[in-house]
């Protein structure tokens, strides 16, 4: 009797031992695709890379950038006069308002200023296509985010 | 079977003739039933280990990794080869190789070979029909078709399902620089193997074996870095060829070299051609002058004979030496271009480019100590750098006092630019020689290479003499205010049919920068410039390769890092007093 039960126990124990190595078995069949998938996909990204690497390297090539340079930009070679050392620069010029005061002389300019004034940093306001969006825009021209940047 | 023998045993009437075979088979005094244990004994050991082994072996599969999952990714993948990526000193991409698909077909496995042929030609129409029925219709296993097609013909061939044709992807070889670095990295052909310049160079160096080991077809190898800065070779490049059309050369060349590691930082020479179409290569104009062509380079050769001199020790800055009358050797008159019919002292020499001086000063050395002075600095042997492609220089077979006169002031010795750049650089640099390279390297690995050549003093008079030639000499228009130039100019007449032509020059410039602590050595040349009326018909070095060489310079400063000085002291103040003081 006791004999039939062990082996029962043993047949059963084959049973899920069998099971469980398939699964295994399975499993790792599934995971050594993903490998392959994902080496193959690593090949691919690696020669995109490099493609994209080449093409960069036309794309920035000086010979190819120096005439685009010269049509759009007003930037010259640097001349030796331009530059300068650090210890050529001249001391900065003393401060007579104290840190935590106005500036008495920059409210002055505040006030003096023009609502609609355009100068080299205040733009014109934006004519705006819709007559009711003006109001902002002519008290404070400069957090309009429509103005064009210049 | 147990049963069958213990039956067969217990059976006593049985006919005499089985009694008989029974006998003969078994004996007849044998216990049937133990040797039957036994046999069922033999069976089971057989059994299992028939079993033991097939597990074992299910076991080993399951252990190996699956050989058809693990080949998945690499269907139809490259056969030639992968190289390392080419980059400049800051890592720019010199070269690199990227995937494209080729066409091959199985000739064996094609069915109908003139469907094959008409629908390939409309795809491809630079196919050539019969040479394609020809390749399609042999007996061989596998032909290419084409190398190097775009992936839309590719889809649109992929399309028609022709059996037989199929796609590789390869590696091929894309040069995003075109013709900028054309001489340096040299070019490979259609299986992806080096032919010239470095690229030829990393196949002499291992790379060819793992080829030939099938190793290298990952690109998982470390990438070679140049000493080469694009930027550099960018602005040399345009101004040379800017200058080529204006004085209407035959060539221009032009080098960067670091005057303290011996890198080369730049090397031009136009006409080039674009690495990505090798064909123009063969081009004999295209050749690179600076390591492929030896020239007679004229009076920049003063500059070794002066060095020379002040070496020995037989002569010194004070000494002076006649040049009233020209030199006259045999049937020979050796005159000055800027002649000044009186006594010049060496730095009046090196500064009107005195011929009948250098010639006088280099007698005063001898024609031996001349000979081994230029074989020390590298002039008479072939310079072997990593580029493959280089020159012998042309010595004279019997070198003679005629030889030293004219080798004196550059004639009568052809040598390559690039080795005439490494002598005056060692000049330059304290007096040790370094053999320059193409590769990146520290200036502590330079110095381990390096051999002196010329006492240092000797160095320091040499800068002195190479500033003063810019202050007041023939090569006052390379003046750039503030990167303190040094240089010497060159004008050689061209030998057309064995003679030296009167009209054909090819004119030189060796500029050092700057004087006082030499960092970077330039040389410019041009083959055969005409004049200009704006160079008052002059063709010499002072009026074309000169300015030219300052403009470089003015461009090239600012990119390799040198910082302007203005206001400097004169040379004799500047080079030749801290030199007293340091000694």
């Amino acid at each position: 009797m006791t004999l039939r039960i062990l082996n029962l126990v043993v047949i059963g124990a084959l049973v899920l031992a069998a099971a469980y190595v398939y699964r295994i078995k399975f499993d790792s069949t599934v995971q050594a695709e993903r490998l392959a998938k994902i080496r193959s996909e690593l090949l691919h990204e690696r020669d995109s890379i490099a493609a994209l690497r080449a093409e960069w390297g036309e794309l920035d090539n000086p010979a190819r950038i120096e005439p685009l340079a010269k049509r759009y930009l007003r930037l010259k070679p640097i001349a030796p006069a331009q530059f300068d050392s650090l210890d050529q620069l001249p001391d900065r010029p003393p401060q007579f308002i104290k840190p935590d005061s106005q500036d008495p002389i920059g409210v002055i300019i505040e006030n003096l200023a023009e609502p609609g004034t355009v100068t080299g940093s205040v733009s014109a306001p934006a004519t705006t296509p819709a007559e009711n969006a003006s109001e902002a825009g002519a008290q404070s021209p400069a957090a309009n985010p429509e103005m064009p940047s210049r | 079977m147990t049963a069958t023998a213990q039956t067969a045993s217990l059976q006593p009437g049985e006919p005499w003739r089985r009694r008989l075979v029974r006998g003969l088979l078994y004996g007849s005094k044998i216990d049937r039933g133990a040797k039957a244990r036994a046999r069922v004994g033999l069976a089971i050991i057989v059994f299992a280990a028939v079993y033991s082994i097939i597990a074992a072996r299910l076991v080993m599969f399951a252990l190996v990794p699956d050989s058809r999952i693990a080949h998945h990714g690499g269907a139809g993948d490259a056969i030639a080869t992968a190289r390392p990526d080419i980059l400049d000193r800051r890592g720019e991409v010199l070269a690199t190789d990227v995937r494209v698909p080729s066409l091959y077909g199985e000739p064996r496995r094609i069915i109908d070979v003139d469907e094959a042929v008409e629908l390939l030609t409309a795809d491809l129409p630079d196919l050539d029909a019969t040479e394609l029925r020809e390749r399609l219709s042999s007996k061989r296993g596998f032909v290419w078709l084409k190398r190097d097609i775009t992936g839309e013909r590719q889809r649109e061939i992929y399309r028609q399902g022709l059996p037989g044709i199929g796609f590789l992807s390869e590696n091929k070889r894309a040069y995003p620089n075109g013709a900028e670095v054309s001489h340096l990295i040299g070019h490979v052909n259609i299986d992806n193997q080096g032919i010239a310049g470095i690229e030829k160079w990393l196949d002499g160096h291992g790379l060819a074996a793992l080829h030939m080991a099938g190793l290298a077809t990952d690109r998982l190898q470390t990438p070679v870095q140049l000493a080469v800065d694009l930027r550099v070779q960018h602005a040399l490049r345009d101004e040379l060829v800017a200058a080529r059309a204006k004085f209407k050369a035959l060539a221009a060349a032009g080098i960067v070299l670091d005057v303290r590691t011996g890198e080369v930082v730049a090397m031009v020479s136009e006409p080039d051609y674009d690495p990505n179409n090798p064909r123009q290569a063969l081009d004999p104009t295209r050749i690179n002058r600076l390591t492929t062509g030896v020239y007679e380079m004229g009076s920049t050769f003063k500059t070794f004979t002066i060095a020379m001199a002040l070496d020995s020790g037989k002569v010194t800055l004070k000494s002076s030496f006649d040049a009233r009358m020209p030199l006259r050797f045999g049937k020979f008159d050796i005159h000055d271009f800027h002649a000044q019919h009186r006594v010049l002292t060496i730095p009046e020499i090196f500064t009107y480019s005195s011929n009948i001086g250098a010639a006088r000063a280099a007698l005063a050395v001898g024609v031996d100590a001349h000979k081994a002075f230029l074989k020390k600095i590298g002039q008479l042997d072939r310079l072997r750098t990593e580029l493959p492609e280089s020159a012998e220089p042309i010595v004279p077979k019997r070198w003679g006092e005629l030889n030293t006169i004219t080798i004196a002031f550059g004639h009568g010795l052809s040598v390559a630019p690039l080795q005439a750049a490494m002598g005056v650089a060692a000049l330059m640099n304290d007096g040790i020689m370094i053999p320059p390279t193409f590769l990146k390297r520290t200036e502590a690995e330079a110095r381990a290479l390096g051999k002196r050549v010329v006492k240092p003093e000797t160095s320091e008079m040499m800068r002195y003499l190479m500033r003063l030639n810019v202050e007041k000499g023939t090569a006052e228009k390379a003046e750039v205010k503030g990167y303190y130039i040094g240089g010497k100019t060159g004008t050689a007449d061209k030998v057309i049919n064995g003679r030296y032509s009167k009209t054909k020059v090819l004119t030189d410039f060796i500029a050092v920068l700057p004087a006082d602590q030499p960092r970077y050595l330039l040389l410019v040349m041009l083959d055969d410039p005409q004049p200009l009326p704006e160079t008052h018909g002059f063709s010499t070095s002072g009026w074309n390769v000169v300015p030219l060489g300052g403009a470089v310079i003015a461009r090239i400063a600012p990119l390799l890092g040198i910082e302007p000085r203005m206001d400097l002291p004169t040379a004799d103040h500047l080079i030749l007093a801290s030199a007293k003081e340091s000694r």
